[in-house]
């Protein structure tokens, strides 16, 4: 990357050694061609986390020490030189893995009383990796191939597979994309948890005789999924995607619950669906008067529409734009799971906001409204009354405020608010500053100030005030120009813990050649 | 006694750190800003809007300063002066426009071109000479802050180069657009500032955005021109957001500059990054995930959607222990980042909290719930889990296994007596929704595995959905 910056005949000694450096690490990693049109970029992000977690009766208490590492390798510009507007083939990978040093051994050893189904100690995860070539066929056509993620109205997800998209000169673009559901497992899958349905329970149970914890399910090692888009831009003011995604769970299943206590074995094998949606977005958006968003979600399996939201903002003038928000939310889950079959209500959420921005240096937020949950049914008087053709709503107010001013080298950030009914309340804030001292160093504080109540536990009620203190610094400008050594040191103080206390160290470091 | 000195040691800490944020000129190694030349416009000096370039909001404080960082131009100029009552236009002075292809030409006129009409010889910049006697033959005419006792020393003119691709050819002789159409009514101001610069806005009436690489050509055909503004001209023009932006070598847009951080304005999709953007954001990412693609690579969204560092954004203050109420209150929705039976219940079986654990953590768990009398005895009152479990079953199920619930919502035969409930269990207590009958028949097509976890295959309630 060019700097045009002037130097000193010092800071060109110091260029040259760290282009020297750069130079030197290259080739031995047999990166250097004198002449190419790649860009390699290699990056590490490590995180060290040290606290301790207790249950509400005080034993057993869980020491954290955790580390978590990431990888990440990407080369830009594979196709070489060219027509910018050409053909492009880039590759992305990132490893990570992830270290809980706090765990007690005891907790990994099968049979053990305090054994924990799936719980690993160093995970080591594939987070995705994955060949990306755009504009090929005339500029019409790319492509992904790999473990990839997906961002739609249907949620963060990640599969393994290829991925096609056609973009047409009628501004439609359709993607379709097919492969198997990132889901947990050790090698050769190297994958998480976190992309699979809610509600189901799965691990690796080689080791397992059949009784043992039976709803700790055998998981899924080939999940087959498949979807396709639809997304038409630059129609005026409208911009929609439809998304469609299919996973299917094939392998065999435990259905009975209770096998460690003597009931029969029985198991379900076959596809059968685990997640089948389909969703809907649209925007209409002008610059000059505001903008409409919408989405629906409708889920094949349970039949329902699970989610659908809709905002609409207005910018009143340069500085202010308030908007309304709606937000209606079921829980779906797993095909696999009978927690489907449980769910009955919808969450609903009306906000409206309103944001200022006083100048450059100082905006602010502030929102509000109200989050209800429904019931089949009045909770108050269901004993004489059991009706559950009513529906029975328990409202809860919530107020939201944020504000950030940026001063010369730093910034000053507010964010304050709360959400209260009749289960207990949470209401508080935090402000934070942050401050470089020149390009290398930086610092920031933080102080919080947050109180809640558990009308369910009331034991649990409690005011907690806290503080951060951490500073980072830049090893230098050129080689590591995006890499940074951070310290935080986070202190937490309400009855329920005492005193709880977190250290964090983290260190990223990048380079791109 | 303790608590008060942590109290102590944080009021310290906080009396430091405001002081510190008061200081502003103990800034560590950076130097202050040169004041301004007076002459130099300011934001209070605002212009008529009707002077300004389409596009602009009534007292927009000027274009992007991380576009267009801060300019100083310590000069004396009137552009009405010369356009309107001298009739010079506006290729005689800066002529090189129309064949500029690069944003960083400069395309202010050189101090020759002012000589023709002023009497002075800027050919030699350390000496300067004129034979006009009268004012408008001085140096102080012009260059405001000019002192006759260091003569030849003027304030520089710093313009720096934009942070953009743009060139002045393919839009003034390509496509013939007039210099109003992006700089406004230059020839009615005196000094012609930052604020006679583009704005983003205008550019978007034929740089249509979500209209790709090359591709929008129907789509300027429908923008329309500012009110007063020249009409916009009938060409294909890209909307692709790298078409002006300047970009990384991984193709992403270039965000960091000196002059500050690019983000963007709050008319462009709805995507202003206030302070509740994060709130906000889910929108606008899952109609149009490539538009945010244009500045962030996927390790920025993983960062917290599958990350391992508590975002405090997000989870403030001591969340390990207000956790259970914010999940309660559906305050952020937790299923956007986590997976509840693993995330969740992993951590809820270490700590003791959940009913089917480890057998270790039995003997010293307490009651979780209120007493059973209110939470699973009927009748129903207010305080019931079945309540609980309609309003929010996530929160169930980040603790609960299935087995948890089919002990007493099973039907009867189903199921071993369970640890705690008796011989027997299966209790048969219909746990389905209102309605659930109409929707059993496909349910059980697609995936029979819930309903064979608690019914029997010859159970009647089954053979109803069959």
């Amino acid at each position: 990357m060019a700097r045009g910056s002037v130097r000193g005949a010092t800071g060109m000694k110091a260029r040259a050694v760290n282009l020297w450096l750069l130079a030197g690490i290259a080739n031995v990693l047999g990166w250097a061609s004198p002449a190419r049109a790649y860009e390699t970029e290699v990056d590490a992000s490590i995180a060290a986390q040290y606290y301790t977690l207790s249950s509400p009766w005080g034993d057993p208490e869980l020491r954290r020490r955790r580390y978590t590492e990431t990888l990440g390798l990407a080369v830009w510009n594979i196709q070489g030189e060219g027509d910018p507007r050409g053909p492009r083939l880039s590759f992305q990978s990132r490893l990570r893995l992830d270290a809980d040093f706090g765990q007690s051994s005891a907790e990994r050893a099968l049979r053990n009383p305090a054994y924990i189904p799936g719980l690993e100690q160093a995970p080591l995860g594939l987070m995705y990796a994955y060949l990306e070539g755009q504009r090929y066929l005339g500029g019409h056509v790319g492509f992904r191939l790999g473990r990839q993620y997906v961002f739609d109205t249907l949620g963060f997800w990640s599969f393994d597979g290829g991925l096609v998209t056609l973009s047409t000169p009628v501004n439609l673009l359709f993607e379709a994309y097919a492969g198997l559901e990132q889901r947990g497992g050790g090698l050769p899958y190297l994958g998480t948890r976190r992309f699979e349905a809610q509600g189901v329970y799965r691990g690796d149970r080689n080791d397992y005789d059949a009784a043992y914890y039976p709803l700790f399910l055998d998981e899924s090692k080939v999940a087959p999924a498949y979807g396709f888009s639809v997304e038409a831009s630059g129609f005026g003011v409208l911009h929609s995607r439809l998304s469609y995604r299919k996973v299917i769970n094939r392998d065999e299943v435990n259905v009975s619950p209770f096998l460690d206590l003597g009931d029969g074995q029985y198991f379900l094998s076959g596809n059968r669906t685990s997640s089948e949606r389909i969703g809907y977005s649209l925007r209409a958006d002008s610059p000059k008067l505001g903008a409409l968003n919408g989405s629906v979600v409708y889920d094949f399996y349970n039949q329902i529409f699970s989610q659908y939201a809709a905002t609409a903002d207005a910018y009143v003038n340069s500085r202010v734009t308030v908007g309304l928000s709606f937000d209606r939310y079921t829980p779906t889950f797993d095909g696999d799971s009978i927690f489907n079959w449980f769910s009955h209500s919808p969450t609903t959420s009306a906000l409206g906001r309103a944001e200022v921005r006083f100048s450059r240096r100082l905006s602010a937020t502030l929102s509000g409204g109200t989050r209800w949950f429904e019931t089949e049914g009045y909770s108050s008087n269901y004993a004489s009354r059991p009706d559950t053709s009513k529906t029975g709503r328990l409202f809860d107010v919530s107020l939201d405020g944020g504000a950030r001013y940026d001063y010369g080298r730093g910034s000053l950030g507010l964010r304050a608010g709360g959400e209260t009914g009749k289960r207990g309340h949470r209401l508080g804030g935090d402000v934070t500053a942050r401050r470089r001292f020149s390009t290398r160093y930086d610092g920031m504080c933080l102080v919080s100030l947050w109180d809640w109540s558990d009308a369910l536990r009331p034991d649990r009620d409690a005011t907690s005030l806290g503080y951060v203190l951490g500073g980072g610094v830049t090893p230098g400008p050129n080689f590591f120009a995006r890499s940074r050594f951070g310290l935080e040191l986070e202190h937490q103080m309400n009855r329920v813990v005492g005193q709880r206390f977190r250290a964090l160290l983290t260190l990223d470091l990048t380079v791109l050649k | 006694m303790k608590s008060r000195l942590d109290l102590l040691l944080l009021s310290i800490l906080l009396s430091a750190f405001l002081a510190w944020c008061g200081s502003t000129s103990a800034l560590a190694g950076g130097k202050s800003a040169p004041p301004l030349p007076s002459a130099t416009f300011s934001m209070g000096d605002s212009l008529a809007e009707a002077l300004r370039p389409p596009g602009s909001f009534p007292g927009d404080e000027g274009p992007s300063l991380v576009v267009f960082p801060e300019q100083s131009m310590p000069l004396r100029f009137n552009h009405q002066k010369h356009v309107k009552q001298l009739g010079v236009g506006c290729a005689t002075c800066h002529g090189a426009a129309k064949t500029s292809q690069k944003s960083s030409d400069s395309l202010l006129p050189p101090a020759t071109r002012c000589d023709g009409c002023h009497g002075t010889n800027h050919r030699k910049l350390s000496q300067v000479t004129t034979d006009e006697p009268r004012p408008l033959g001085q140096c102080n005419y012009c260059h405001v802050g000019y002192d006759p006792a260091r003569p030849n020393l003027v304030a520089r003119v710093v313009v720096p180069k934009p942070n953009l691709r743009f060139s002045h050819q393919k839009h003034v002789t390509g496509q013939r657009i007039a210099c109003a159409r992006c700089h406004g009514k230059v020839e009615e101001v005196k000094l012609a500032t930052r604020d006679q610069l583009p704005r983003m806005k205008e550019c978007v009436t034929c740089h249509v955005l979500g209209s790709g690489d090359g591709s929008g050509g129907t789509a300027a055909l429908n923008a329309k021109a500012a009110p007063g503004a020249p009409a916009a001209p009938r060409a294909k023009a890209s909307g692709a957001c790298t078409t002006c932006h300047l970009t990384d070598p991984n193709g992403l847009l270039t965000t960091t500059f000196k002059s500050g951080k690019l983000l963007p304005p709050p008319w462009l999709h709805d995507a202003g990054h206030g302070a509740d953007f994060i709130e906000r954001h889910k929108m606008v990412a899952g109609n149009d995930s490539k538009f945010c693609a244009s500045c962030h690579q996927e390790r920025f969204c993983v960062g917290c959607h599958d990350g391992n560092v508590r975002p405090r954004r997000i989870h403030p203050n001591d969340f390990l222990s207000q956790h259970a109420m914010a999940a309660r209150q559906d305050n952020p929705r937790c299923t956007s980042c986590h997976q509840q039976q693993s995330f969740c219940l992993t951590c809820h079986q270490r700590s003791g909290v959940t009913m089917s654990g480890p057998i270790g953590n039995l003997a010293k768990r307490g009651r979780f719930h209120p007493p059973k009398s209110q939470w699973t005895d009927a009748p129903r009152t207010a305080g019931h889990h079945a309540w609980e479990a309609e309003r929010n079953l996530n929160a169930c199920v980040s603790c609960h296994q299935e087995r948890d619930c089919a002990s007493c919502h099973a039907t009867r035969g189903v199921g071993g007596p369970g640890p705690s409930i008796g011989v027997g269990a299966g209790q048969g207590i219909n746990p389905h929704p209102v309605g659930f009958v109409s929707r059993c028949q496909q349910a059980l097509r697609q995936n029979a595995r819930p309903c064979l976890t608690c019914h029997l295959p010859n159970d009647q309630d089954l053979l109803r959905c069959r």
